[in-house]
């Protein structure tokens, strides 16, 4: 039996056919303005194990389409379609575009009427309905292919099985304290293709490799659930060697779930720690920082939360009230701490184009210590009178895209790391980052770490587990008095947003940091 | 979409051809075909928008192949799936992809297999939400978003804060949320189970928040059904007068009060914390708060919590289980007792064979076989229905906590001095499921109770709830009596449930800078 195979290399074969949909049958479309396709196909392997017994590994594509239309005789409204797709659409797959398209111009065109009736229906509060319209953009056709050392489809899904197994075998016959491992890896390519009306055409290729683990131990404090991953945009040897490159450094999967293994032993015979009442001083290093600047920094900086657009869900941003009342160009942070999202560094969060063709910028968030700026899309740009910066990112091409981070990062200082702990009579480290809660315009937050030490006198004392802070973000932010010159970067795999939620691989990362905060331990 | 005789026809085709493939000796096939269909909503009186920002849909189908195989190195069980094929081709296709992913996994028996319990809904859908056209889509959203700004253009209140009619935009209005539309089909046959068996359900439903934003006042409203015609403006509406009464509201100290928690923060609670800690997979994996408590005391006397897959009428029922197996009423929590589990065939048959099942559980599985009925084996996939490319895993329906003797004004009578939490945000297991430590922040829908009263709204994002979950269900002090639907932000399971009183609840204080901006 054979089957014509389903593969990335598909995105030549249709490429013209789709250029050709989205700008000349776009225009036999009657009152369509604009309009822009994605294609996406993923080829990867995946395989897992638990307690030292595999328990799943597959070999499979993934294909799909979304299509934005702008449509309207004198007012302007968006429609989206998306749809999965398989082999077997290969065949007519002119059709399924052309029948996608219909639909998101004739929801545009609904749209468009409507919004034009409740506009004059509604007195005062119809002059906030406006036409849509999307800031311009230089166009550009574009091949970016994906970077790797071991292609993830050559690899063979035995050896995913073998490593999954194995990892999870060793993390379990580690120590009598480990009751349970999960292990998880997957290795894969994705193509994206962008096609508009305006005579976009890019082409970009991701390579994509994590391992996840995830460890119970049980011990004379109780149980620890740990739970950390690894991964990169290159190919199968990230898990293999792990990474060693100057901002992501990770050792071989093996070696990596074993360290959390031992973690989650140590942390199960510590002592939980005890909540405070009043600020401690906390250093926290690069892993915590990921998560911390991924909350308090990013996701605030996102525009389409900032006009909210997201109340709903995910929340809005301290940072903007409305078009008069913000925080840009002034002081929320100490002159100590600078923020961006970048996504020409490499991880989870490089990129060239984002989903709407806009090349990728480095985008500035807080410049030592002032605001400076959103992540933006076109339509949210046009909004707030800005240029687009290329943040408008979607996890599947079916799903319309959000404003999502790149590589959001902390930027690093000049402080040795060691100093800064050597400096403090008494305080805490804070390693690794575990569990976020954040307040719905991100002006709180409270957050776990994997492990918590005490300082006394420059020296890192006991461990704690169970601990982490609690504080407001413009509070911790303007009390940074030291910034390390440790910087990292980490991938986030799961970070959710948007309606239905798109859970995105993203970047973030900083340098060692050292502020004030509460301690949060246990509740009971 | 597929209809459900097309699906029907490729499972039974599928199977006779799985009957005779080389090695297989047993098989399952799912097929699936899925619309979601949301009309997403952005106003804000304050700043261009689109009122209806996204009309969108997301549409899938294909099967999915379970089977295990005779090999030399023994029994091995893989999945494979293809989408947009439900012909001969596709099914080979997808069984290759099982084959080459099969492994040895030590803890497989068997295939799905019956229970002795009969399936008790069918024909439960509505014909016109399968069909919906995209003006329809475009009209729910529009009709939703236009009952939330009439209530707020009709307020004699915000004309009264504005100074004039034309003036309320400058009060900063928002309305966000979402109507969507979730058309579901499938069909399930196995070599175990071979008649194929086919569901067919549709659920409409609104999630509305609307804001005063600059009076800081937030509010929401909910509506779900399973038919088109009964679709209303009604979310809207709800929401907007909400956050009407949610204007002035004022901060409290941190400190450790009694608090109703209403509908929304109990299914934050249920769907974050309590329903993943009653999930069997997780007491084999030891991550559960009840670890050996099954037959147990885990909750205030007043508690009575059950899932429920086949009542008519409620938005989470289905006619069976993505494992074929009927769907059914699981008692969970009996007046504050353990006594049952929300499982999987799967996880049933492991937690049967595990050495430690007695540790894990408290009891023998073997002895207590009501308590793991598998009625809760679902293929969810990111809220997009029930997906052919997805195995099961263990979901709840409808999660139902039972109602209790006192109205909402007899509970706050009963609270005398506390809070009323209508809205809770980021309720996460905060040190691990088991420690049950979780924290979360009050986000609107809440009012400061004194002498048994309402006495002002509590302005939303100003405290942060940090407790544990054990403490909140031992501490549970009244139940109300009116029980309803609710849903949370992309969850797929709905909760029905009463306001729920708990006593020493712990609170801290946050965001004072946020008043000096």
């Amino acid at each position: 039996m054979s089957f014509q195979p389903m593969t990335i290399e598909i995105i030549d074969q249709i490429r013209p056919m789709i250029v050709d949909l989205a700008t000349r049958y776009r225009k036999s479309l009657r009152g369509c303005r604009y309009a822009d396709i994605r294609v996406q196909v993923d080829e990867g392997q995946a395989a897992a194990a638990e307690n030292g017994g595999s328990k799943h590994s597959t070999r499979d594509y993934t294909f799909a389409i979304g299509i934005r239309a702008l449509s309207g005789n004198g007012m302007i409204a968006p429609g989206y379609f998306g749809q999965s797709l398989g082999a077997a659409d290969l065949d007519r797959l002119a059709q399924v575009v052309k029948d996608g398209l219909r639909h998101a111009h004739h929801r545009a065109l609904a749209n468009a009427e409507r919004k034009s009736a409740t506009r004059e229906g509604l007195d005062a509060l119809g002059d906030a309905l406006t036409s849509t319209s999307l800031a311009p953009i230089d166009i550009h056709q574009d091949t970016v292919p994906a970077q790797f050392e071991i292609d993830p489809r050559t690899v063979p899904l035995e050896e995913l099985v073998a490593l999954t197994t194995e990892v999870s075998r060793s993390a379990l016959a580690l120590d009598p304290h480990v009751k349970y491992t999960f292990i998880s890896a997957y290795t894969l390519l994705t193509r994206e293709l962008f096609c508009s009306s305006e005579g976009a055409n890019i082409d970009q290729a991701f390579a994509m490799t994590q391992g996840t683990c995830f460890i119970v131990a049980h011990g004379a404090s109780g149980t620890q659930e740990l739970y950390d991953y690894m991964g990169h945009q290159r190919g199968w040897e990230v898990l293999t060697r792990g990474v060693h490159e100057e901002s992501i450094r990770f050792p071989d999967f093996q070696a990596f779930s074993i360290g959390l293994a031992n973690d989650a032993v140590s942390l199960c015979n510590a002592r939980p720690l005890k909540p405070t009442n009043r600020e401690a001083v906390v250093v926290t290093d690069p892993h915590y920082n990921t998560l911390l600047v991924h909350e308090i920094v990013g996701h605030p900086m996102e525009l389409d939360r900032a006009l909210k657009l997201e109340t709903s869900y995910a929340g809005r941003s301290w940072l903007f009230r409305n078009m008069q009342e913000h925080q840009l160009g002034k002081p929320i942070a100490s002159p100590l701490v600078s923020a961006f999202s970048d996504p020409s560094l490499p991880g989870y969060g490089h990129y060239k184009y984002d989903h709407e063709g806009t090349p990728a910028t480095r985008v500035t968030h807080i410049d030592r210590g002032i605001f400076r700026g959103f992540m933006n899309s076109r339509q949210t740009a046009a909004i707030l009178g800005v240029s687009p910066n290329g943040s408008y990112k979607a996890t599947d091409a079916s799903l319309v895209p959000l404003i999502r981070m790149s590589n959001t990062v902390f930027g690093p200082g000049e402080r040795d790391p060691q100093e800064m702990i050597r400096e403090i009579p008494h305080g805490y480290y804070l390693v690794g980052h575990r569990t976020p809660s954040i307040a719905e315009s991100r002006e709180n937050f409270r957050i776990t770490a994997m492990k918590v030490y005490e300082i006394k006198n420059g020296q890192i004392g006991e461990l704690f587990c169970n601990g982490g802070i609690m504080a407001d973000t413009k509070d911790y932010l303007m009390q940074v008095d030291a910034v390390g010159n440790d910087f990292r970067l980490y991938p986030i795999p799961n970070c959710g947003k948007g309606q239905p939620m798109q859970t995105k691989r993203l970047g973030n990362g900083g340098p060692t940091m050292r502020s004030r905060a509460r301690l949060t331990g246990i509740s009971k | 979409m597929k209809s459900t005789a097309e699906l029907a026809k490729a499972v039974e085709q599928a199977l006779a051809y799985l009957k005779s493939a080389e090695q297989v000796t047993e098989a399952e096939v799912f097929a699936a075909s899925n619309g979601n269909l949301l009309a997403r909503l952005n106003y804000t009186s304050h700043i261009p928008c689109n009122g209806v920002e996204e009309p969108k849909s997301s549409e899938s189908y294909g099967l999915g192949i379970t089977a295990a195989f005779k090999t030399e190195a023994g029994v091995t069980v893989g999945f494979g799936s293809e989408p947009s094929d439900l012909g001969l081709d596709g099914v080979k296709r997808a069984l290759e992809k099982a084959r080459s992913g099969a492994v040895a996994d030590p803890e497989f028996s068997s295939l799905p297999r019956p229970t002795g319990e009969r399936r008790r809904l069918r024909r439960y859908h509505d014909p016109k939400l399968m069909k919906i056209r995209d003006e329809e889509l475009v009209d729910v959203g529009w009709r939703v978003l236009r009952g939330s700004l009439k209530t707020f253009l009709d307020s004699p209140r915000l004309i009264e804060l504005a100074g004039s009619r034309d003036r309320i935009k400058e009060l900063g209005l928002i309305v966000g949320g979402d109507v969507t539309i979730q058309q579901e089909r499938i069909a399930i046959a196995s070599t175990a189970m071979p008649e194929v068996q086919t569901d067919e359900s549709t659920l409409i439903m609104a999630f509305i928040t609307a804001m005063v934003e600059a009076k800081a006042s937030k509010g929401s409203g909910c509506s779900a059904g399973t038919r088109l015609d009964q679709f209303t403006d009604d979310a809207g509406v709800e929401a907007a007068q909400n956050a009407l009464a949610a204007i002035g509201g004022e901060r409290i100290p941190g400190g450790k009060y009694t608090v109703i928690f209403g509908r929304q923060p109990v299914a934050d609670f249920l769907n974050n914390l309590i329903l993943p800690s009653l999930s069997l997979g997780n007491f084999y994996s030891e991550s559960s708060p009840f670890m050996g408590r099954l037959g147990k005391r885990v909750a205030s006397s007043r508690l009575t919590l059950c899932d429920h897959g086949a009542q008519r009428g409620l938005m989470g029922s289905k006619g069976i289980t993505c494992e074929g197996l009927p769907t059914g009423k699981t008692r969970l929590i009996q007046r504050g007792k353990l006594v049952g589990l929300l499982a999987s065939y799967y996880e049933q048959q492991r937690i049967l064979r595990d050495p430690r099942s007695r540790e894990k559980l408290g009891v023998d599985p073997n002895e207590h076989g009501s308590a793991i009925v598998p009625r809760n084996g679902f293929r969810y996939w990111a809220g997009g229905g029930r997906q052919f490319g997805v195995q099961p895993g263990i979901a709840s329906t409808n999660a139902v906590v039972q109602g209790g003797d006192q109205s909402l004004e007899e509970l706050m009578a009963t609270v005398k001095d506390g809070l009323l939490v209508g809205r809770i945000w980021y309720t996460y297991p905060i040190n691990g499921l088991r420690a049950g430590d979780f924290t979360c922040t009050v986000v609107g829908d809440s009012y400061i109770i004194k002498d048994g009263r309402i006495v002002a709204p509590l302005k939303p994002n100003t405290v942060r709830i940090n407790d544990n979950i054990l403490s909140i269900l031992s501490n549970i002090i009244g139940v109300g009596q009116e029980v309803k639907g609710t849903l949370v932000w992309a969850a797929d399971e709905v909760v029905y449930t009463p306001e729920i009183a708990v006593r020493n609840v712990r609170l801290d204080e946050i965001a004072s800078f946020v008043e000096e901006l």
